[in-house]
């Protein structure tokens, strides 16, 4: 227990600490985030001293881009589902990978609403109000306590699901199926329950004809999907050109090894093996000789090349001593996609199915090798435990793959058809019919009594999401330079659409028929940006800490080492290729 | 390319050094830049006192925390303002409807009542918060869009048009409770929808939730010439508010559970405003919802039920 309690502070420090780490990119990076949320703090306390005068909010319109941003970061991370129902429900192997970084996204998401409600506040030092027991929640009238419960509910969930799944490959252990699934399951729901519990906030206005709609809740849920999953879909490119190792020139050189005769294996190193590898001990003598035909053990020295990406062999290895990095091609990058130390098996997939190999894999030290053929890896494999250690490993990797990201594409085009189409709905119902009601469309579209803040505004957004839309609709979107346009028109076109387009034409014209418009004031706008940074900075420390992990540079194993290694090649890496 | 083992610059003292130095100027550089981003929050002065951040829920206040409570009141309103005023918590009284009425034939458009209202419950000045809005309607309409809110003419009224006035129409279904996370609203046996101004957080949510445009926010910290705050207060009524927390008309509690009219009907200069109790048959208001053949609750769609009703003479 104490054992476990000291791992995991470690775990947390190791974590804590290659924060703070990387290399002068990272840096201005960060240092660049941290001086716009320092401007959004300097905002803030104006306006905690002045009160929300300093805004552009008024008792007409007196909900702003807080509230907008708020409606569309609880998009987001209700997104991160996209990513986690065709790997969980569909068991999509190519997103696997990719859960993970999806579900960071939703907790720096959730973070970023937490704080925009806030600021929100008037009276922030009162939020304790709103805590049962202590305070006075009005439960389940107000649908802004519902709000309260699902989004930190959500929160947890994810920093749960996230926290175990890291936690366990730091640590080479496979996850309790129980201690994660189930929350999994639970998550995809909640995520559709927070955001329309968001969108009954507005619904549940009788005053307000504009939200009170019913299909602003699928209109949420649409647009989140196409905005949520075109984030990912740029945030995993900008994570696989900023954890590359290097060019990928790097993976031609150093002399091929893996094929080199060596000297015939003994029982003594399964043996060794077996020291580094408990599943080795249910192998019985005679499967461990029958096992021994044609392996063989080769010692390597550091830049050995063992397998090579795209070419053909049948051999599968387990590193006896040393360590044996692997890394992947993407593009013109090389990427480290797993870290194989005593005790690891690599090139095992394309050994068993007797494909290409998928990536180079390199010695890092200067190693001992165990080298199977595939039969004598089979025969390995007849013990069962055996077969789940190996099966569990070939997972623990790293890969972003063009697949992954056209998956992604896939959904953002039906989301976005869905989008539209809904939007086309409202527009319709708004003013085929011609009702009084219909005001605060006509001023969103094209202006009330000479009042026309938004309707630039929201022809943008149009215009964004059709072209986003046609764009994704035609075969060159399956090109990423396409598919990126698509996706920032995307997200902008969404932002435009939820925040300006429907927080702030329900206030007008004012249930008594007056028109105020309304302006983001500057001090809005820096507290805005603040929280954008701030969470921004969250998610690049959260990928800081789970890039190194998911590659095997940051394990159990290395613990106690004066350097974090996966540090080492940011560090090194030549200018980035200018993009 | 073989990832570097430890070179030995790395290690080595001078390199420590250096990088601990760094390290050091970073920390000490962002502390700084912190504690610059906060330098406003000097300014901040009596946000809230430690009694008022720590006190209990209206409801929750036994009759030693609200003399308590009271006190502090009344001990800050006579530091801020340097009056000492009188501040009750006024309750509802048994068999007690309160129900307004209001004849449009009538009405004027002079806003003397918006007037009398800020004087007596201590709204903001600057900028000024008003309870009663005064729609100029054109004629033959009810529909408020039409309504001019900024009418300035010389004098009231113009032919062709009536004015109406609306304020918090005390909904017997008041959205603004139901919204309400943290019950910081709620509506007494009376009728009148009350604010715990020590209890709302200022998340405005009631205010999206209104149809009638009746609930008011300090955006500011309110601002009230000393010489012309009402010493006559209410906690649930007029007491001074602070910034950042929601207020509307409540009837003038602090006259009306005193046995008095509210201010907005006293000042009316030609009677178009009645109030009274509805449980009382005998009282004006029953007898104008009995009598008059054309009354209106604003909005009667919403179902929110008014207890303030529109009628004309004629």
């Amino acid at each position: 227990m104490i054992t476990a309690a000291r791992n995991y502070l470690v775990f947390l420090r190791r974590c804590a600490r290659i924060a703070f780490v990387g290399d002068w990119r990272y840096y201005a990076w960060m240092g660049g985030l941290t001086v716009i949320v320092l401007l959004g703090v300097n905002a803030y306390a104006k306006q905690l001293v002045h009160g929300l005068v300093v805004t552009g909010m008024s008792d007409e319109v007196s909900w702003g881009v807080y509230i907008a941003n708020f409606t569309f970061l609880v998009g987001v991370a209700a997104a991160a589902v996209m990513m986690v129902i065709p790997v969980y429900i569909y068991d999509n192997e190519e997103l696997h990978d990719l859960v993970i970084f999806g579900e960071l996204l939703a907790v720096a998401a959730i973070i970023m609403c937490l704080l925009f409600v806030t600021v929100d506040l008037g009276r922030p030092d009162r939020f304790w109000h709103l805590i049962p027991g202590v305070g006075q929640m009005n439960f389940p009238r107000s649908m802004l306590s519902w709000d309260v419960i699902v989004l930190n509910g959500y929160l947890l969930l994810n920093v749960h699901i996230c926290g175990y799944l890291l936690y366990c490959r730091y640590q080479k252990r496979k996850p309790a199926k129980w201690f994660y699934i189930p929350f999994v399951f639970l998550a995809i729901v909640w995520a559709i329950s927070i955001h329309t519990v968001t969108a009954f906030l507005y619904v549940g206005l009788g005053g307000r004809p504009f939200w009170n709609a019913s299909i602003v809740g699928p209109r949420f849920l649409a647009s989140a999907f196409t905005a949520g999953p075109a984030l990912i879909i740029l945030a995993l490119q900008v994570i696989r050109r900023v954890t590359a190792s290097g060019s990928a020139t790097e993976l031609r050189g150093g002399s091929d090894v893996g094929e080199k005769p060596g000297r015939p294996a003994t029982l003594a190193d399964l043996a060794l093996l077996a020291r580094e590898l408990p599943e080795m001990a249910n192998v019985t003598e005679t499967d461990r000789q029958r096992a021994l035909v044609g392996a063989a053990v080769i010692a390597v020295a550091p830049g050995d090349v063992l397998l090579r990406q795209g070419t053909k062999s049948t051999y599968a290895f387990f590193v006896l001593q040393g360590r044996v990095v692997v890394k992947k091609q993407e593009g013109d990058l090389a990427r480290i996609t797993r870290t194989a130390r005593p005790g690891d098996q690599f090139g095992e997939v394309s050994a068993l199915h007797g494909t290409a190999r998928e990536a180079t894999a390199i010695a890092e030290e200067p190693s001992v090798i165990l080298r199977l053929p595939a039969s004598a890896l089979n025969v390995l494999l007849e013990t069962r435990e055996m077969h789940v250690v190996v099966h569990t490993r070939m997972t623990e990797r790293l890969m972003i793959t063009d697949r992954s990201l056209l998956i992604l594409r896939g959904i953002v085009q039906v989301s976005m058809i869905i989008n539209v189409f809904l939007l086309v709905c409202e527009v319709f119902k708004e003013f085929y019919s011609g009702t009084t009601h219909g005001a605060s469309a006509k001023y969103l579209f094209f202006g009330l009594h000479g009042h026309h803040a938004l309707v630039p505004w929201i022809w943008t957004a149009i215009g964004f999401n059709l072209i986003a839309m046609v764009i994704l609709l035609l075969p060159v979107s399956r090109g990423l330079k396409y598919l990126n346009v698509a996706c920032v028109l995307s997200i902008v076109g969404i932002w435009i659409e939820k925040g300006m387009g429907l927080v702030i034409p329900g206030f007008i014209p004012t249930p008594l028929g007056a028109i105020v418009d309304y302006v983001p004031s500057v001090n809005e706008t820096l507290v805005c940006l603040g929280i954008w940074a701030f969470g921004l900075l969250c998610y690049t420390v959260f990928l800081r800490m789970a890039v190194p992990i998911l590659q095997g540079r940051m394990t159990k194993a290395n613990e106690g080492q004066p350097d974090i290694q996966g540090d080492e090649p940011a560090a090194a890496l030549p200018a980035p290729a200018a993009h | 390319m073989p990832a570097p083992t430890p070179t030995p610059d790395r290690t080595s003292d001078a390199a420590m050094s250096r990088r601990s130095f760094l390290r050091g100027c970073a920390a000490f550089g962002g502390l700084t830049a912190l504690a610059a981003s906060l330098a406003p929050l000097r300014e901040l002065g009596d946000f809230s006192s430690s009694e008022e951040f720590l006190q209990k829920y209206y409801k929750e206040l036994t009759p030693e925390d609200m003399k308590k409570v009271l006190a502090r009141i009344e001990r800050e309103v006579q530091h801020q303002y340097g009056i000492r005023p009188h501040v009750r918590d006024l309750r509802p009284m048994d068999g007690v409807e309160f129900v307004y009425a209001l004849n449009l034939t009538r009405c004027i458009g002079c806003r003397k009542c918006v007037h009398a209202c800020v004087a007596e419950n201590n709204q903001s000045r600057n900028p000024e918060i008003q309870y009663i809005r005064v729609l100029k309607m054109p004629h033959g309409s009810m529909d408020v869009e039409k309504g001019d809110h900024n009418y300035t003419d010389k004098s009231v009224p113009e032919k062709g048009f009536f004015y109406m006035p609306v304020q918090c129409q005390q909904c017997k279904n008041p959205p603004c409770v139901k919204v309400c996370p943290v019950n910081a609203t709620w509506q007494e046996k009376d009728g009148i929808t009350v604010i715990d101004y020590d209890w709302c957080i200022g998340c405005r949510y009631c205010e999206a939730a209104c149809p009638y445009f009746a609930r008011r926010f300090n955006f500011t910290k309110p601002e009230i010439p000393a010489d012309r705050l009402n010493p006559n207060m209410a906690y649930l009524g007029n007491r001074p508010r602070k910034q950042g927390v929601m207020e509307k008309c409540h009837f003038c509690i602090q006259r009306t559970r005193a046995g008095k009219y509210p201010a907005c009907l006293e000042v009316c200069p030609v009677g178009a405003r009645k109030f009274g109790n509805i449980l009382d048959p005998n009282s004006e208001v029953s007898y104008i919802l009995r009598e008059k053949r054309v009354f209106i609750q604003l909005k009667e769609e919403m179902g929110t039920s008014p207890r303030f009703f529109y009628y004309f003479d004629k």
